[in-house]
This record gives C-alpha cells, sequence and structure tokens, in this order.
C-alpha cells in the first residue's frame, strides 16, 4: 500500500475551539472542525442543498447546514438528519508542527 | 318564463318550480354560486379524484392536479404510501411546484422562492438561515427560538385509493369512499377496476370554455349521442334502441349510464345496423377490431360520472378517466388519462389506443362534447333570465331501463339544490 500523500491545509490555531471553518485545499473547499481538541475535514458544500457547511452550525460531532438543517457526523462524513440522505465526503487528518495536513486521496 | 322578462339580469337565481327539469342558465354563469359550488361540493363533504396509482410507480413519483380549483401534488412518499398535498408553500404562498410529473426522491419539495424544503408527505424539514447566518463571529437574524417547522408544514389532504384509482378531500369529515358511492355506483366502479394493475397508456387535454356542470350532464345525457355523435350511430357503438339501464345512488348524484351494443364481433358493425350511412365503411377496420372482454360481464360501454369531480369511461376496449378540473364559472379544463391493465396482451395495448382515437376533441365522435358545451355556454350567457328544459322521460327522478331519458340530470341538480339551498 503507498504512503499517503499529506497538503497541509492550515494553522492548527486557525480553527477555533468547536467551530468550523473553511479553506481551500488543492482548488476545493474544505470545512475544518475542532471538536474537542480534535481536528476533522469534509468537503464544505452539502450534499442536499448546495450550501456551505462553514456557515451552519456545529454541535458536538455534528455540522447543521445553514440552509435546510440536515445534519452529517464530521468524523465520518455520514448525514444523521433529514434531509441529507447522502454522506459528505470527509479526509483523514494528521497534526504536525502546529500545522494541519489532509489526505486528499 | 316569458322571454319578455323585464329583467335580463336578475339579481338572484329563480327556479320555476321545485322540481329540477328546468335549470336557470344563472346556475352556469355566476360567480358567486360558482365559489359556493367550490366550497360545497369540492371543498367540503366530497371525494375529489386526483389520479391513478400507476401514474406514480417509484417512490418520489409525483404529479400536480387540483381538487376544485386548489392546486395540489399526488406524490408516492418515503412509506411507499400515497400522499396529496396543497400546491402552496407554508411561508410565502407560492404555488411551489410548476411541473406536471416528476421525481423528488432526492431532497423532497423545495419552494423555488426561499428553499422552504418540505418531506415528499409535507412536513416541513428544513428553513433556510433558521439559526441566522454567522458574521464575524456573532450571528445576525434567524427564525424566532420558538418557531417549530411541525406547525408549518404544506396542507395534507385525506386520501382514499380503491382498485389503483386516487381520490383527495381538503374535508377530514368526509365519509368512506364506499359511503360516497354508494352500494350501486360501487358495483360499476370496481366491474372497472376489479384489483388488476393499472398501465397509463397516455393523456388528452382540452380547455373547454363553459361551466364543469355541463360535463357532468353530458355525462348523465343519453339523449344526445345517437343524435350529435353521428359517427358512433353510423358504426353502431351508442343507439338509443340498445339495451341499456341508467342508474345512480341515493343521493343521485353519482350515476352510470349501461349500455349493450346490439350487434357485437369484427364483421357486424357496419352491415347489421341500420344507421344514417349505412353503406359507410373504415378505410382502416382496426379502430373497430371490438374484443369482448371479460371483465365486462355483459355491458359494452359504461360511463360513469362520479359528483362533482370525474366520468369513468368504459367504451367496448377503451377506458379512461376523465377529470373535471373548474376554471371559473364560464370554463374548465378537461384531463383524458387513457390507461390498460398489466396482464393486457400487446395486441389488446395497441387495440386500447387506437380505439382512444374515437373520443375527445381530435377523435371520431364527431362533433366533440367540449364544443357544444362552449356553445351552451355562450347561450346561457346572452339571456340569464332563462333556464333550459330537461324533461325528456317525464319531471321526475328515478333509475331506468331505458335511454330516452334526462333523468340524470334532473337527479343531479336535486342533489344540486339540496346542498346549495340549504
Amino acid at each position: 500500500m503507498s504512503e499517503l500523500q499529506w497538503t497541509d491545509a492550515a494553522a492548527v490555531d486557525d480553527v477555533p475551539a468547536d467551530d468550523v471553518i473553511a479553506v481551500l485545499v488543492g482548488g476545493n473547499e474544505v470545512a475544518l472542525y475542532s471538536v474537542e481538541g480534535n481536528v476533522y475535514a469534509t468537503d464544505n458544500i452539502c450534499t442536499h442543498g448546495h450550501a456551505r457547511l462553514c456557515e451552519g452550525f456545529l454541535e458536538g460531532h455534528e455540522i447543521e447546514c445553514p440552509l435546510h438543517q440536515g445534519k452529517f457526523d464530521v468524523r465520518s462524513g455520514k448525514p444523521t438528519c433529514a434531509p441529507v440522505t447522502e454522506a459528505i465526503r470527509s479526509y483523514p487528518v494528521k497534526i504536525e508542527g502546529g500545522r494541519v495536513f489532509l489526505s486528499l486521496g | 318564463m316569458d322571454d319578455t322578462a323585464s329583467a335580463v339580469f336578475p339579481q338572484k337565481i329563480h327556479w320555476e318550480s321545485h322540481g329540477t327539469s328546468r335549470i336557470p342558465f344563472m346556475a352556469y354563469t355566476e360567480a358567486d354560486l360558482h365559489r359556493q359550488e367550490l366550497e360545497r361540493f369540492f371543498y367540503r363533504n366530497h371525494w375529489s379524484y386526483v389520479g391513478l396509482e400507476a401514474e406514480i410507480p417509484a417512490v418520489g413519483d409525483f404529479k400536480r392536479t387540483v381538487v376544485g380549483e386548489r392546486s395540489v401534488i399526488m406524490v408516492r412518499d418515503a412509506e411507499d404510501s400515497i400522499s396529496v398535498v396543497e400546491n402552496v408553500c407554508a411561508h410565502r404562498g407560492m404555488q411551489f411546484c410548476r411541473e406536471r410529473h416528476g421525481n423528488r426522491k432526492e431532497g423532497g419539495f423545495t419552494c423555488p422562492y426561499h428553499q422552504w424544503n418540505y418531506t415528499l408527505a409535507g412536513d416541513l424539514q428544513g428553513v433556510p438561515f433558521r439559526r441566522g447566518v454567522k458574521q464575524d463571529g456573532k450571528v445576525n437574524g434567524g427564525m424566532p427560538a420558538d418557531f417549530k417547522p411541525a406547525e408549518h408544514g404544506l396542507n395534507k389532504l385525506k386520501v382514499a385509493r380503491r382498485g389503483g384509482v386516487v381520490f383527495a378531500a381538503f374535508d377530514p369529515e368526509v365519509e368512506s369512499l364506499e359511503d360516497f358511492m354508494g352500494p350501486e355506483i360501487l358495483g360499476y366502479f370496481d366491474r372497472l377496476f376489479n384489483g388488476r394493475k393499472l398501465t397509463i397508456l397516455g393523456y388528452n387535454r382540452q380547455r373547454i370554455p363553459g361551466n364543469w356542470k355541463l360535463m357532468q350532464e353530458n355525462i348523465k345525457d343519453p339523449y344526445h349521442p345517437g343524435l350529435l355523435h353521428t359517427w358512433f350511430v353510423t358504426f353502431g357503438l351508442w343507439r338509443a334502441d340498445n339495451k341499456s339501464e341508467l342508474k345512480m345512488d341515493r343521493h343521485h348524484r353519482h350515476a352510470a349510464m349501461i349500455s349493450t351494443r346490439g350487434a357485437s364481433g369484427k364483421a357486424d358493425q357496419v352491415t347489421q345496423v341500420s344507421s344514417f350511412k349505412e353503406s359507410m365503411q373504415l378505410n382502416d377496420p382496426r379502430f373497430l377490431d371490438i374484443v369482448p372482454e371479460p371483465w365486462w360481464g355483459g355491458p359494452t360501454a359504461v360511463m360513469m360520472t362520479l359528483f362533482p369531480s370525474v366520468i369513468l369511461q368504459q367504451q367496448v376496449n377503451s377506458v379512461s378517466t376523465r377529470h373535471i378540473q373548474p376554471s371559473g364559472p364560464g370554463a374548465f379544463d378537461f384531463v383524458w388519462t387513457h390507461f390498460g391493465f398489466e396482464d393486457d396482451t400487446e395486441e389488446m395495448t395497441q387495440r386500447r389506443l387506437r380505439q382512444a382515437n374515437l373520443f375527445g376533441p381530435a377523435g371520431f365522435v364527431s362533433a366533440d362534447d367540449g364544443e357544444v358545451i362552449e356553445l351552451s355556454q355562450k347561450g346561457f350567457e346572452q339571456k340569464p333570465f332563462h333556464r333550459t328544459l330537461a324533461e325528456l322521460g317525464g319531471r321526475e327522478v328515478g333509475d331506468t331501463d331505458h335511454m330516452v331519458t334526462e333523468t340524470l340530470i334532473r337527479g343531479m341538480y336535486e342533489y344540486w339544490r339540496k346542498v346549495m339551498e340549504a
């Protein structure tokens, strides 16, 4: 198995505690979440109504879309509340030297 | 009534007697009576036809249609059941659905104006910026904290299904569909919709510039087909001396005209009937390639009127529903759904499709009822103090074993007066 390719996405300090921001990585918007000191990453555009999850509301491990209140688990990208039914893509994260690295696969 | 009556435009509708053999023209032209009809016949106490289950076979499939003049959506919801919801957004009242047919399995219904989002069954599930918009670390606006999506769903209608046919009612207190039809009419309904799955063959749609009741009356009037529809006489499809029966429900609002064609079989239809043009032949005899089907149980034509919204037609091998969709007192849309049955052979499907050419505005029916309805309406509008005459077969109301009567029209207006004058 080949090694994961890691891409520098942001400084750890850029991601406010228990909140969400969006960053541009390789031309795509990625949402970065900080939950209980851990950082998670998913695509930023909701699979339902084309809204930005970084403008939504993070509650525990769930991000609520600002448009139609659909929810995803930020750890897996799985939908947890209607109207979203389709998972959102999530990315492996590693923290090194105060930076957040993503594996974009 | 005398044609020299002092008022051409009376203030109020006037019936000449307690009977219904003379129907005031104003029953067809007045906007306030029309609204009262919508209220009392379409929105209260009555079931209205909305469609066939076969039109929406898969989860998320929907069809936009109407109950009376209110736009509704018939949809196969996530539970694989059929919901009917009113096509009016809970937010700003938009008729949000514009397509006639479609599928909304992914995401449900969304109003384009502010993207309020509903489940297929009509529950509100998402309101944009319900919790406000984040800006510079603060949240602006949003709905009040006590806003409850559960209180702002789409208006859900009561739904009844039987034999693959879907009816809806705004009135939650409406009686059962079976009681609404009554046992006699239900028997003819079940004859046609006997549990076999239906297949959709196609649609006709026409706007008829006449009052919606005239279409009900047209199919309660066995006097006209042999006289107006000369083609039917020439080729033996409808004759006043056919063996026939007229039956009503106990309220006299619904009816069935049951007719049995004198001569059946391929070779007979042009040779053994006396007709206006006996020597006339079809270039393509397949249009009358009639094959009797076991479910007929005798009659070759049963025309049912379910008051107020639909006509269910069997004319030999052609079967269809015809939905009456009022649009003010002076017009209605008439939507025909031609169908078949899942166990039809390909040959039978082709036969039903060919025979569908007999009916409708471009059919062989010659002339189409829409044309005479338009001219009736014009007559009503020019002298609203006058009345029609429906006295063939007498002035009373009752079932008959012949066609030479306007009893069904009198019956419908007996019911109309009972409800409208209550």
